[in-house]
């Protein structure tokens, strides 16, 4: 299986931002259980990955508009919130 | 006698309930009055609305009154598990990055305990976002168990199944992803299922890994958790998974002293320590002198579930937890910066040590060039470990393990070695690899501390499980046990 890993790729792919020691810790203990994950790679396994669902049809409901939150329940529980909508740090620059 | 109250299962306080010797109200002022003195030596709850329980108990005595009960729960108070939504209550999931997030909506159990005129009672410890076997990895408290205070109660649901064996609360409500109900129902000698996947509709549980979760009923007696597992289950839209009862039909238990019974091979060896042994091999003696057939079972591939299920079970929560930016709910950093900076800067405030572990173990077996010889293996091994299961339950009704193979652990025991700690879900796992149902069943004692035993059954057999659990609890004592504290 895979030799390894590079901690600080993916701590970015996963939005975290690790201290050194966590980066530390974490890649010891990522490498230990990536050792126990051994046994998937030895064993005799089927070509498919068919039967590995646990429900095979899927339920779906009719597309029709139903009940849905409205905007003063979803702002109450935003962090940050004006004239009813969630407020978020500037994602574009200014145009000037 | 108010103080005898919390000693009551629900079935029977049900029955004085409609039987007009007792009230809700005065059932949950007992409750509460239990809950002020024990629950600060326990830790099972992190959140109580005593105003609002004693409401919700005064609108079911008028409801009793005007002859408009609701059915076997009315009255009744059910404690949740704080990954489950219950509108106007706490949804904190026991981690800083929810916290103190208020559900602005019912998932669909509330929904169904509401129908059913039970009372939601109070929010339950967890390991954050059902991560953990202990209920350490709680940003909110410490949940220790009732049976031994330096001990954990197990986990995810360590909440849940500590209030039960602590005499908080005759119900609860716990979630299953890889053994979440039934390690700490073993532990906490007490009675916890894992329905069918699909049983119970998931609309209003926080997500951790979605193929494996599953809500589950937790009580003191095989006959509530029966009924607590009734009320649960209906089909629901909103889940797609979510069949429920009436579409399937469940499998009738037919006659517990006939059910053939399977053992694994192996699964009494290694690792499993000798008292939990023992008790288990005498429920199966108990079982085999009933006049049920005892056999040995083959599952070749039990070894792959706990490597299978830590791939499968993290690349799953990677995905679900990435919901968690700091944006439309739960914690924003305080800290400046782009959409990305204040993305990374609040996940990495807001989650804890075992969260960010499986974030980023899960994040690597999906990773380029990594996918196809860690998640695309497991589910290649997770379709094995069915089809073995499957096929040796087409052979017997009920195969039966221990539920975990060591009592109850020391507080900070395992802390530091997680898989260690990943090693006590190797009984439970496969059920959920599965999608099957099994149950915990309280079975004996290691010198004080609980022990149980594991069935699990073909999908929708979980009246035969509870009919198995019957004829074992109607014979021994260990039905509505509570710790003394």
């Amino acid at each position: 299986m895979a030799e390894g890993f590079d901690i600080d790729h993916l701590a970015k792919l996963a939005r975290l931002s690790l201290t050194a020691e966590e980066k530390v810790l974490y890649s010891s203990q990522l490498n230990q259980i990536l050792g126990h994950f051994q046994a998937l790679a030895d064993a005799d396994l089927p070509a498919t990955i068919d039967d590995a669902r646990v429900v095979n049809e899927a339920a779906l409901r009719s597309d029709e508009p139903g009940p849905v939150l409205g905007a003063e329940a979803v702002t109450r529980i935003a962090p940050a919130s004006r004239d009813g909508q969630i407020s978020v740090p500037r994602v574009v620059d200014d145009e000037s | 006698m108010a103080d005898a109250l919390h000693t009551l299962s629900a079935a029977e306080l049900g029955r004085r309930l409609a039987a007009g010797t007792l009230t809700s109200r005065a059932l949950c002022e007992a409750l509460i009055a239990r809950y002020q003195r024990v629950n600060d030596k326990v830790g099972a709850f992190t959140h109580l609305d005593q105003a609002d329980v004693l409401a919700q108990a005064d609108a079911s005595d008028a409801r009793r009154k005007a002859g408009q009960g609701r059915g076997p729960l009315e009255g009744i108070p059910v404690a949740i598990k704080d990954n489950i939504a219950v509108k106007g209550q706490p949804l904190t999931c026991s981690s800083k990055m929810l916290a103190p997030l208020v559900s602005p909506y019912d998932s669909h159990v509330a929904e169904r305990l509401r129908a059913a005129g039970a009372i939601l009672y109070g929010r339950l410890n967890m390991d954050e976002f059902a991560m953990g076997s202990s209920t350490e990895n709680s940003a909110l408290r410490k949940t220790f168990n009732p049976w031994d205070l330096a001990r954990i109660p197990g986990g995810s649901s360590g909440g849940s199944a500590a209030a039960l064996a602590a005499g908080l609360v005759p119900l609860s409500l716990g979630s299953d992803t890889g053994g979440s109900i039934r390690q700490p129902a073993s532990h906490c000698g007490v009675v916890g299922l894992k329905p069918t996947y699909g049983l119970i509709s998931r609309f209003g549980l926080v997500a951790f890994a979605s193929s494996l979760d599953q809500i589950g009923p937790m009580a003191r007696s095989i006959e509530d958790c029966e009924l607590l597992l009734n009320a649960l289950s209906s089909a629901d839209a909103r889940d797609m998974t979510c069949f429920g009862p009436s579409d399937r039909g469940l499998t009738p238990a037919g006659d517990a002293k006939k059910l053939r019974i399977g053992i694994p091979k192996g699964f009494l060896g290694k690792g499993v320590a000798p008292e939990v042994a023992a008790a288990v091999n005498a429920a199966v003696e108990f079982y085999r002198a009933q006049g049920c057939a005892i056999s040995e079972a083959e599952l070749p591939s039990a070894d792959l579930a706990v490597p299978t299920y830590y791939v499968v079970a993290t690349a799953e929560a990677s995905s679900n937890l990435g919901r968690y930016d700091g944006v439309r709910y739960g914690h924003r950093s305080a800290a400046a910066g782009t959409p990305v900076e204040m993305m990374t800067a609040s996940r990495s405030e807001g989650f804890g040590p075992e969260v960010k572990r499986r974030i980023l173990l899960g994040t690597f077996v999906l990773s380029a060039g990594y996918a196809d010889a860690y998640y695309v293996r497991a589910l290649r091994a997770r379709a094995k470990i069915r089809a073995e299961y499957l096929a040796a339950l087409a052979g017997v009704d009920v195969l039966l393990t221990p539920t975990v193979p060591t009592p109850a652990f020391k507080v900070g025991e395992k802390a530091s070695d997680p898989l260690q700690l990943y090693l006590e879900d190797i009984f439970t796992i496969p059920a959920n690899l599965a999608g099957l149902p099994a149950i915990s069943v309280p079975c004996g004692k290691s010198g004080h501390l609980p022990v149980g035993f594991h069935l699990v059954g073909a999908p929708l057999s979980e009246a035969k499980l509870l009919a198995a659990g019957r004829l074992f609890e109607a014979a021994h004592g260990y039905a509505h046990q509570q710790a003394a504290l």
